[in-house]
């Protein structure tokens, strides 16, 4: 049977990535690595905002925050490759990505500077900026889910982040409270969504080999 | 006009096969990539893509090298130099006549 990328003519490098996408979130793993990253990020900033400012279990939240984003960052493709190539071979298969391009990197960047500038330059200058930022949040992440994802479950959890956001902006939260709630429902929901996705996974056959 | 859409008449058949095309727009996505994984990615049968993959290799679009990682066996392929500036040619033939 002809897969549903070749039904229509279309760019082979688009057809290729489409393809890519699809085997990187087969077995639900980036969907786990992501649900503990929000959970990780939720639960510090939720720390941050019980904990009294001159503990130190404050002191080393701030620190484990600031530091939380470059390691998962550098660390998260190692440990997707690892886990894959120690456990998953014989189902997954072996691949070596290319690097990342400068233009990606470029792209990335340029989101992160947007979403920045937005949420802290000119939300703040609006009425009850809490409200817009956490909305935003909401919204800018729930759009990059769904965009990135490419895939039902990714538009739909993208959905659910952008509605929670809002749900949050309005609640009238702070906004640390805020920011632990909407990044630990996304978490759970990463987590949920790429556990299942990794248990059907995991309880398929495993092909022979050619 | 007419010259473009005749450009289409020389195009590479080899790699204008769906399947083949798959098979090598994946494999100049990555650097390397085994047989389990271009079987699991394009959806293709093992003797589907095995054939595939021998046509591939005689033309000299593709290197396979046969190899182990710890016990298990892996049948690497990657793109040649000579896939790559086919598949090169191969999209601009098409971005030009449609």
């Amino acid at each position: 049977m002809m897969p549903n990328s070749l039904r229509s003519p279309a760019d082979p490098s688009v057809m290729a990535r489409r393809l890519i996408q699809r085997a990187h979130n087969r077995d639900g793993l980036p969907e786990i690595v992501l649900g503990v990253s929000f959970l990780l990020v939720a639960g510090l900033t939720y720390a941050q905002v019980m904990l009294p400012r001159e503990s130190m279990g404050f002191k080393a939240a701030v620190v484990a925050f600031a530091s939380l984003f470059p390691i998962l960052c550098f660390a998260s493709p190692w440990v997707l490759r690892w886990v894959r190539t120690r456990y998953l071979i014989g189902r997954s298969g072996y691949v070596v990505p290319k690097p990342i391009s400068r233009k990606q990197i470029g792209i990335g960047l340029a989101l992160a500077v947007l979403m920045t500038v937005t949420l802290f330059g000119i939300a703040p200058q609006l009425s009850q900026p809490n409200r817009w930022i956490l909305a935003g949040t909401g919204l800018f992440g729930g759009g990059l889910a769904a965009f990135c994802g490419r895939l039902p479950r990714f538009v739909i959890g993208g959905l659910l982040m952008a509605a929670m956001g809002i749900t949050v902006g309005l609640s009238g939260v702070s906004l640390e409270t805020g920011f632990a709630i909407l990044f630990g429902f996304q978490g759970i929901l990463a987590l949920t969504s790429g556990g299942v996705i990794f248990l059907r996974f995991i309880r398929g056959p495993i092909d022979p080999g050619e | 006009m007419k010259a473009r859409i005749q450009q289409l008449a020389e195009i590479d058949r080899l790699i204008h096969e769906p399947a083949r095309l798959m098979v090598v727009a994946l494999l100049a996505a990555v650097k390397e990539a085994d047989f389990q994984y271009l079987h699991q990615s394009t959806g293709l049968t093992k003797g589907n893509l095995s054939v595939h993959l021998s046509k591939l290799e005689e033309a000299g679009y593709i290197a396979i090298e046969k190899t182990f990682r710890g016990k298990y066996p892996l049948t690497v392929c990657r793109l040649s130099d000579r896939g790559r500036e086919v598949l090169d040619n191969y999209r601009k033939v098409i971005k030009a006549a449609l």
